[in-house]
């Protein structure tokens, strides 16, 4: 466990997860998701939690980032809150 | 104006909590024997003794399939719950409902195909390596599981839904999903039929062949229910994905 | 031995870096998933080599072999996948309209340049 690395990731996670929420076009806001998860992966991984970090990734950063882009390809794009 | 007030509370909140973490001589360092939550008897337990119960290496595989048996599977149940919700809410019978977006006359890009149709079998056998290897290494159903359905969607994503969906029917994958329950709750029907807890694999050594421990048959156990946990997961990442990107019709779409 | 893999590692984050620089700074859409596209695998592939050569470090045995293998693999997975995205991606973008930014008047616009010059 490296502290520094552990620091760096989690100032990444703050303005992606911050863009997942804020922005308005929908898309890009899965991606920002998508990266929050993989984000969130590595985060797992870099603290000894395998396990975990490999079911973030497969089901956060992998599929529930296509069920998102699918659900609105299937709507509208742009956000009305 | 509730915006605002919301965003004043969770700085606060960030703010406390930034506090509680910064004090880092409170926290125990990493993999640290004297720390709770490995000083608990439980884990000193986990830790000893899981090969001897179980012959299994990777200790969290052991504690998600066999110790905490009940656990998994209504986890289990609870994926399955969640695909037949999302099937009785958005499927629709009528093929005249609005398709959404694309035109399924595009011929699917030759490039894309030619890769997936290399990359397809790859990742498949990799789902499997990951729910056999799941005892020694980080893995299991659940992860082994979601990677075969990631590659029927690649499927249906690089050809269409109707190509996927040739390879692995809505009818199969609905069937899929139960019969993963089945295999899971049989394991422990087998073992309550010997006159043992349901879940307590220990004793289908009587039932498999070749398997003269119990502690084998822990480990034969524990692979059973990860197959079952795979089936149902592969098949409701797939239907979640084939209900979702095409409104319920299961046809054309993306 | 760890001169070559600080020297793999290094010339794969030049290679990240100029790609970045690529994405930031190219014009239209077609430029910048190229100098990603291209940038990216180039650089993943040279850092995975660097990898490899730091787990011969202390000699080879068997689990390093091992290791050598597994990120065989993954170097050859990501020259498969890479391109195929960046492709799948351009060609999803030339499908729904978007313009190259192509600069027609080149020979005016080099003239005027000139003429701004002298």
């Amino acid at each position: 466990m490296i502290f520094e690395l552990d620091v760096l990731i989690l100032l990444l996670l703050i303005p992606a997860a911050v863009m997942a929420l804020q922005i308005r076009d929908l898309l890009a806001a899965s991606m920002a998701f998508g990266i929050y998860s993989f984000l969130m992966c590595l985060l797992w991984a870099e603290m000894g939690a395998v396990d975990v970090a490999f079911t973030e990734a497969a089901v956060g950063a992998g599929v529930s980032a296509v069920f998102l882009i699918a659900t609105v390809y299937c709507t509208k794009r742009k956000s009305s809150d | 104006m509730m915006k605002k007030l919301a965003g004043i509370v969770v700085f606060m909140v960030g703010l406390l909590l930034f506090y509680g973490v910064s004090n880092v001589d409170d926290f125990p360092g990493w993999g640290d024997p004297d720390s709770p939550a490995n000083a608990s008897p439980l884990s000193q337990y986990f830790i000893t003794d899981t090969i001897k119960d179980s012959e299994v290496p990777n200790m969290v595989t052991a504690v998600l399939a066999d110790y905490r048996g009940y656990d998994t599977m209504f986890e289990t149940v609870v994926i399955f719950i969640a695909g037949i919700a999302i099937f009785a809410v958005v499927r629709v019978s009528r093929n005249n409902s609005p398709v959404c977006g694309g035109n399924k006359d595009d011929e699917p890009d030759l490039i894309i195909t030619t890769t997936c149709r290399l990359l397809v079998p790859v990742i498949q056998i990799f789902a499997l390596y990951v729910l056999a290897h799941g005892h020694s290494s980080p893995g299991g159903g659940f992860q082994g599981g979601v990677i075969m359905g990631a590659s029927f969607i690649l499927v249906a994503v690089a050809w269409d839904l109707d190509t996927a969906l040739g390879r692995f029917s809505e009818k199969a994958a609905i069937a899929c999903a139960g019969l993963g329950i089945i295999i899971y709750a049989g394991f422990g029907l087998a073992s309550m039929f010997y006159g043992e807890e349901f879940l307590n694999y220990g004793i289908t050594h009587k039932l498999l062949p070749g398997v003269e421990s119990p502690e084998m048959a822990r480990y034969y156990g524990m692979l059973g229910v990860e197959v079952g946990v795979m089936f149902t997961v592969t098949s409701v990442m797939f239907l979640i994905y084939g209900l979702l990107s095409t409104r319920g019709r299961m046809s054309g779409g993306l | 031995m760890n001169l070559l893999v600080v020297t793999l590692i290094v010339l794969g984050l030049i290679f990240f870096f100029g790609g970045v620089v690529g994405l930031l700074r190219f014009p239209d859409f077609y430029t910048r998933m190229h100098a990603a596209g291209k940038a990216d695998t180039l650089s993943t592939i040279l850092i995975l080599g660097g990898f490899i050569v730091y787990n011969f470090a202390e000699g080879g045995d068997a689990a390093s072999w091992n290791v050598l293998v597994k990120i065989a693999f993954i170097a050859l997975f990501i020259m498969l996948t890479s391109p195929t995205s960046t492709h799948a991606l351009m060609q999803a973008g030339f499908e729904s309209g978007i313009e190259p930014e192509i600069d027609d008047d080149e020979s005016e616009s080099t003239q005027e340049k000139k003429g701004r010059d002298s």
